[in-house]
């Protein structure tokens, strides 16, 4: 199962960030568990410059934007094959 | 009481009305459009890349300075940004200078500040905030530099990362200020109409006084009253707005006909803001200025790059991020200068005029103070700032209010404060206090005549204390370093 997090204190990034990795593990039908990360303290664990970030099993693959519905798949397929 | 009522009404939407027109549309507009472009299109490591620890501090400052004009424009994007530049090894000083320059430096603030209330305005804004920005942040280094030693250790790969702005987007970037300039310059090329037409539609000019008579301006006050052109271009911002709704919002998914449909209306609105437009008995003249053909060229430019030059991944970004602005700041902006409108008719200019009319340094600090506790949203200071000019508020403190107002407020302050410890942050909070009051106390200086030599020469000497300091307390601390790794050696 992938850990799918999503980075980022609140704003209308963040939120349609998560809104597009629902939207793909809904399109791929894999089972995903999608997590809010809001708090600062943790947000800068990951090494990232700007928010919003996605995190697939611990893996930063995107930060600073927010892909389309249609990249975030191909992640989240690849990621699943790596890691069944 | 009907008839105060009233008042206050029609207050609201004649001040609303002023802020829709033409040649504020022409700015507001395509300086959305810019700061998405920017948010969208200029990779952030092209920036911070010269934020590292080990970058020269004459690069660093400039670069936190330039980070903060480019990169950022509401607070939602500033204080993480922050945060990551801090975290990631930038040293406290190019940090906090970022922070303090990116909500006054940036390209929405500055264009709309220069639009509404003046360019005089917007330049000395951007010149002192960049000065103090830097001031501020070499301060804060100097106070902090030996906490800043130690944070120092953890420096990151992140800094070492390359990533260059592509040179499509450059250009985009560079065509989205053409058509800003093109559509707000005040020079006779622009202004020049060089076709007229005479279209037969009668009953403009009644509408025009239909307009005038519900909602009445006084042209002695500076207002400008909605014109027939003014309500043509309102309804055309309300189709946008509900098109940009439905062909925007879910833009992740996917383009739809109602994306396109939007940003036909956006070229559309700016083009016919471009037009000069006159109503008469019987039917109205319409101009094409010269303006009306730099804005057509500018667009015609810019779709093209659309389709030919940007990635798909760029194209989507940039209508996204430019669409998030939008939705973000500009209801609040209608409904935050609705409400300026509104209360001026409840001020009595007596009041202003005594505490802030003249450039004193109770009256600046009376600016500031304002700006500090009451949170405004977004741009929202301007329309505030050009309601107590009316008032009678001097420049000078008015600078002030405006320098204070988009840096702290109580949110902010809490968000910085995780950030870098609440020491810290009340810190910074009093030197913003201070130099806002220094920049509004200078500024009014200069308009009350001082020459500028005098003034540039007085803060010469302002900065140039920190900067010295700041580089002999490196100077020791690295001596410091050396030291020690010499004896860990032996």
């Amino acid at each position: 199962m992938l850990t799918i997090k999503v980075l980022g204190p609140g704003c209308a990034n963040c939120k349609a960030l998560e809104g597009v990795a629902r939207k793909a593990v809904d399109s791929l039908g894999i089972e995903a568990e999608i997590i809010k990360v809001e708090d600062y303290a943790q947000i800068m664990q990951y090494h990232i410059l700007a928010t919003p970030a996605l995190v697939v099993n611990e893996k930063v693959v995107v930060s600073g934007r927010v892909p389309g519905v249609d990249q975030v798949t191909s992640l989240l397929a690849d990621a699943a094959m790596q890691a069944p | 009481m009907p008839d105060m009522v009233l008042r206050l009404l029609q207050g609201g939407l004649g001040n609303l009305a002023a802020y829709l027109a033409a040649h504020v549309l022409l700015c507001l507009v395509p300086a959305f459009y810019i700061a998405g472009a920017m948010t969208a299109l200029v990779p952030k490591e092209s920036v911070t890349r010269f934020l590292g620890r080990s970058a020269p501090k004459w690069i660093a400052y400039p670069g936190a300075a330039l980070a903060g004009s480019v990169l950022a424009v509401c607070s939602c994007t500033i204080v993480p940004l922050f945060a990551g530049i801090y975290k990631k090894g930038a040293g406290l000083g190019p940090a906090i200078t970022f922070l303090f320059f990116a909500p006054a430096g940036n390209i929405l603030a500055l264009v709309y500040t220069g639009g509404v209330i003046g360019v005089d305005l917007a330049m000395a804004r951007l010149v002192l905030s960049l000065t103090f920005g830097i001031g501020i942040g070499m301060i804060m280094a100097l106070i902090f530099s030996r906490e800043d030693l130690a944070h120092d250790r953890e420096s990151d790969a992140l800094f070492a990362g390359q990533g260059k702005i592509r040179r499509a987007g450059l250009i985009f970037l560079l065509i989205l200020v053409t058509l800003l300039l093109a559509g707000t310059s005040k020079i006779g090329l622009l202004t020049n109409a060089y076709i007229q037409i005479t279209l037969p539609i009668a009953g403009m000019d009644s509408f025009q006084d239909a307009i005038y008579r519900l909602v009445p301006y006084d042209a002695s006050k500076g207002q400008e009253g909605v014109t027939a052109q003014g309500a043509i271009l309102i309804g055309l911002l309300v189709l946008i707005g509900v098109t940009s709704w439905r062909g925007l919002n879910r833009i992740h998914e996917g383009y739809n006909a109602w994306t396109w449909i939007a940003m036909s209306l956006v070229g559309l609105t700016v083009l016919t803001a471009a037009l000069g437009m006159s109503p008469h008995a019987g039917g109205f003249d319409v101009q094409f200025t010269g303006r009306f053909y730099g804005v057509l060229l500018a667009l015609a430019a810019l779709t093209w790059l659309m389709f030919k030059r940007l990635s798909k991944d760029e194209l989507r970004d940039w209508l996204w991020e430019s669409w998030r602005f939008v939705k973000q700041i500009f209801p609040l902006l209608v409904g935050g200068v609705f409400a300026v409108g509104v209360i001026r008719v409840l001020i009595k200019p007596e009041w202003i005029e005594t505490l802030a009319g003249q450039n004193t340094i109770l009256g600046n600090l009376a600016g500031v103070l304002f700006g500090v506790f009451m949170y405004f949203p977004t741009l929202v200071e301007v329309p505030i700032a050009n309601m107590f000019l009316g008032l009678g508020m001097h420049r000078g403190p008015l600078l002030a209010y405006l320098m204070a107002d988009p840096e702290l407020s109580l949110q902010s302050i809490l968000m910085i404060s995780v950030v870098i410890g609440r020491l810290k942050a009340w810190v910074y909070v009093g030197w913003v206090v201070l130099f806002s009051t220094l920049a509004g106390l200078i500024y009014g200086a200069w308009v009350e005549g001082t020459p500028l030599g005098v003034l540039a020469m007085y803060l010469g000497v302002l900065m140039a204390g920190p900067g010295i300091a700041l580089w002999l307390v490196g100077r020791h601390n690295h001596r410091r370093v050396i030291k020690a790794e010499s004896r860990s050696a032996d």
